[in-house]
């Protein structure tokens, strides 16, 4: 696979599995937590879907997410929690809070 | 609340494996199926599951039979009297689920803990058949329920706290990790795997790639243990695309997997079980 191609795979994986993640925390159905410890203990996922945004840095994501939605449709737009984060300048791990504190 | 004795109610894979794993921590279990064939098969599967973990060294022969001991193989209604959580694990047809709570409304203790083990169904839809809807909840085990950690603890519409933290308490008690969630199709992990398989089934439609290529990419750079087609494979290609149009319809099209995983199930192709999927597989 070109190196090109895999870096979309890679990223369509990665953030199909954040957004729905994003979603499932929005709509107040389990907390941020939950959500991490259930698909890293049920789905043996190395790192949470909301703090491995937090580690990518939230501004990272917003930007490949976008460029999707541009790409691909509107599957991709970037949350809500999502843009009312770096609103706040809530950036992840590098500024010491995003979907968690650090 | 304190949990006395368990009650599991099916005994097919899944609830002998809860059964086990109930007893392997020394919980008194009842399990119950009206099929006493069922019963049987039960008996030898948890018996074998014991004896592998002897062989492994992790458990004396006398220590297993000692737990092996603590579940009652039963199909009479008169062993359910004292039991504090009932756990359903029957086939997924909201009508049988809904027998077999109102069942166990009528026999079980008026704050007994009615949970069920489905995977798609409304808690809420099956409370309300009872008499004590806030008195019941989900309890969502991930298959082999004897090695996987994780449980869901589902809120329904009516579920008291209580309930929940009850439950939670039971499934670290057997050694599982707990998270609460609240009622909706496809729960946590189901959505968020179901919606990149999805997501990666039609990137593989639009470029060609094979499943292996994809899965190889996947697994390299570590950001799953499994390639969602191994994975796919495994569960049952049949179990995918039915979860597949579940959440498709449920919450639209990016959970369309897109044209090859239907195909496959039409043509009898379910994965590892029937020894093609989208990988081809030895049975020996």
């Amino acid at each position: 696979m070109e190196v090109e191609r895999e870096q979309e795979l890679i990223d369509r994986f990665t953030l199909a599995t954040y957004l729905e993640a994003a979603r499932l925390y929005e709509e107040g159905i389990a907390t941020a937590q939950a959500i991490d410890i259930a698909m890293r203990a049920g789905a043996g996922l190395p790192q949470g879907p909301l703090a491995w945004a937090d580690s990518i840095g939230l501004d990272v994501i917003y930007e490949k997410l976008t460029r999707l939605q541009h790409e691909l449709g509107d599957r991709f737009a970037p949350p809500k929690s999502l843009t009312e984060r770096i609103g706040r300048g809530q950036l992840g791990v590098k500024t010491h809070a995003g979907y968690f504190n650090y | 609340m304190y949990v006395k004795k368990v009650a599991v109610i099916g005994a097919g894979t899944m609830g002998a494996d809860i059964a086990y794993t109930l007893a392997l921590t020394n919980i008194p279990v009842v399990l119950r199926d009206v099929d006493d064939s069922a019963l049987k098969r039960a008996q030898e599967h948890i018996q074998g599951l014991f004896a592998q973990r002897v062989a492994k060294g992790r458990l004396t022969a006398p220590d297993a039979d000692q737990r092996f001991t603590r579940i009652v193989f039963s199909g009479d209604p008169a062993a359910l009297q004292d039991v504090s959580v009932a756990i359903e694990a029957v086939p997924e047809k909201m009508a049988l689920k809904q027998k077999v709570f109102q069942e166990l409304d009528r026999l079980l203790p008026p704050l007994a803990i009615l949970a069920t083990n489905t995977s798609a169904l409304s808690v809420t839809e099956m409370a309300r058949v009872t008499s004590r809807p806030e008195r019941v909840a989900g309890m969502h085990f991930f298959y082999p329920a004897h090695m996987m950690k994780l449980v869901e603890i589902i809120a329904g519409s009516d579920t008291e706290p209580d309930v929940l933290k009850t439950l939670s308490r039971l499934s670290e008690e057997i050694r599982k990790i707990p998270v609460v969630v609240k009622e909706c199709p496809g729960f946590v992990v189901n959505r968020v795997l179901t919606a990149s398989m999805a997501e990666v089934m039609r990137f593989k439609a639009e470029y060609g790639y094979s499943a292996q290529e994809i899965d190889d990419v996947i697994v390299r750079h570590q950001i799953a243990p499994l390639g969602p087609f191994t994975l796919a494979d495994a569960l049952g290609l049949d179990i995918a695309w039915d979860v597949a149009q579940t959440l498709q319809a449920a919450y639209g099209d990016r959970f369309d997997p897109g044209p090859e995983l239907p195909q496959l199930v039409a043509e009898g192709h379910l994965g590892v079980k029937t020894g093609q999927g989208f990988y081809t597989h030895n049975r020996s």
